[in-house]
């Protein structure tokens, strides 16, 4: 089977990633501070996450997803609506002092590490009309 | 001990003094309308106080779920005095902080009786965080459950514990839940059970999580001018001797601002004191997820940094122990039903500081720590004492 391709569909949540050049993995979008020039995620959020400075003349960039694995954990339950169970969840770090929770792209704790270095990867949905966002290792994150 | 500092503010108009405790015991969701539960929590404390509902000048109530204008809804049905009624939420902290702005009224010479107390239905759990218009990576994202288990992962690394550690305070929990009328639980619950029980994330099973749930919890408190004025009995009115509140500061050193935030909070709270956490006779603490009171009893400082795990297997924080931790039966095992929590851990350590708990009393106790946590995150604390006024 051949995998979708990822161009035709819409990211799921757009103020926080698109698609790369390579048509697979994902590039994440910041707002860089004009105070403190540190780095906010997501680039819409009303105030700089380090500093508190307003950001709606910040400049918004975008760098490669990913980022180092700090800690993560098999949800064994549905503790959502709609969430599909076992899910693994990690906080990554994905920018100098900016860390999130992000959805771990692999079915087994086994397969990760921490300090593993892993890649924002584009993930077609249910829907068919959106991909979304997993993390996986950096050596998996190739079409 | 340390000297008591020279000026309190807690100490104004006489102090501050819890006189009379009620409560609903907690219980599973059920069709008991809130005024129920919230009347038999305050017609017990106003029993215990020995007052009359016309007394209380102001009321503080602690909801999260019911919705708007709950206290004089509920006031009516005990008569509408015209007393100033005034609804606090801030999360699992409600009821806390409900009592610190009691606290505040009391000590500012605005009143002298005031009525703090925590009343809940289980509700939908709609949060602020999830409103505030930004997109997240994962829909977990705002799970406190998840948050924890990273935390657990971290904690017995680093300690070098197995997942055993982090369940035996279920266990004591629950044991001591077992042993209070107004707890959730009633039954004492055995490693291997606690262990087999469904897991929810990570190494967290069900029997390591607070439940949902409903209930009430009252407390009436005077001026120390009033418990003269008023004749009341001073041997069960439990002083009031810090109150202190804050909220997290920007956490970006991986997983530690729910500690420090406890630190903090808790720290100062025994400044104000006067006192060592190491005179803390009593601690309830948040234990919403088992893993909280194993890092929360290090950052309040009842045992040393990385013997959390250790001190429980010792039997310091057990009941008859060091420091009892929950002796209620803390979240896991009175329950957790969110506005009356925090008023909660105030009644029991009035209970046990007047030589009241019977059948979970800890001997000796002289000194009690109310410490919560909420969304947010915000942190309160409150150091109570027994002994004369």
């Amino acid at each position: 089977m051949t995998s979708p391709d990822l161009t035709t569909l819409s990211p799921q949540k757009p103020s926080l990633y698109r698609l790369a050049a390579d048509g697979h993995t994902l590039d994440f979008l910041f707002a860089q501070c004009p105070g403190c020039k540190g780095l906010t995620f997501p680039a819409n959020a009303p105030g700089c996450m380090h500093c508190g400075q307003a950001l709606e003349h910040a400049e918004r960039i975008a760098r490669p997803g990913g980022g180092t694995l700090l800690e993560y954990v098999t949800l064994h339950a549905a503790l959502v609506p709609g969430m599909t169970a076992p899910r693994i969840a990690g906080d990554i770090r994905i920018a100098d002092k900016v860390v999130e929770e992000g959805v771990i792209g692999v079915t087994d704790e086994a397969q990760l590490a921490q300090g593993m270095q892993l890649r924002a990867v584009a993930v077609p949905l249910a829907s068919g009309e959106h991909y979304g966002c997993q993390f996986v290792p950096v050596q998996e994150a190739r079409p | 001990m340390s000297a008591t500092p020279a000026s309190n503010w807690v100490d104004g108009n006489g102090g501050v003094f819890v006189a009379g405790i009620g409560l609903h015991p907690y219980q599973f969701p059920s069709e008991t309308p809130y005024t129920v539960l919230g009347l038999t929590a305050v017609r017990a404390a106003l029993a215990d106080a020995g007052l009359a509902w016309p007394q209380v000048q102001s009321a503080y109530v602690g909801t999260t779920s019911i919705g708007m204008a709950a206290g004089r809804v509920m006031f009516q049905h005990l008569g509408s005095t015209g007393l100033a009624v005034t609804q606090v939420e801030n999360a699992s902290a409600s009821g806390s902080f409900a009592f610190r702005q009691a606290c505040m009224e009391i000590a500012l010479g605005i009143s002298d009786v005031v009525l703090a107390m925590g009343v809940d239905k289980h509700g939908d759990g709609r949060r602020a965080a999830n409103k505030d218009g930004l997109e997240r990576l994962s829909d977990t994202a705002t799970i406190p459950a998840v948050k924890f288990a990273m935390m657990a992962r971290r904690y017995l690394r680093e300690r070098g514990s197995g997942m055993e550690a982090m369940a035996e305070v279920a266990v004591k929990n629950h044991g001591n839940a077992a042993l209070n009328p107004f707890a959730q639980f009633r039954k004492p619950r055995t490693l291997e059970q606690v262990l087999a029980s469904p897991k929810v994330v990570g190494d967290l099973t069900v029997q390591q999580c607070c439940p949902r749930g409903e209930g009430a919890a009252a407390v009436l408190l005077v001026s120390g001018h009033a418990l003269r004025r008023l004749g009341l009995e001073p041997r069960r009115c439990v002083r009031v001797r810090a109150s202190s509140a804050n909220s997290e500061r920007n956490d970006q050193n991986d997983g530690e601002g729910a500690v420090e935030l406890v630190r903090a909070s808790a720290q100062a709270a025994l400044a104000q004191a006067g006192i060592a956490a190491t005179d803390l006779d009593l601690l309830e603490l948040h234990d919403a997820f088992s893993v909280e009171e194993l890092l929360y009893s290090e950052a309040v400082g009842v045992c040393a940094p990385g013997e959390g795990a250790a001190s429980l297997q010792r039997g310091d924080s057990r009941i008859g122990g060091r420091c009892a931790i929950n002796a209620s039966g803390g979240l896991i095992g009175m329950g957790h039903p969110l506005g009356p929590t925090g008023i909660g851990q105030i009644a029991e350590i009035t209970r046990q500081l007047r030589g009241e708990a019977t059948g979970r009393q800890h001997p000796n106790a002289r000194w009690g720590m109310a410490h919560m946590i909420g969304l947010g995150s915000v942190a309160i604390a409150h150091v109570l004492s027994a002994g004369q006024p």
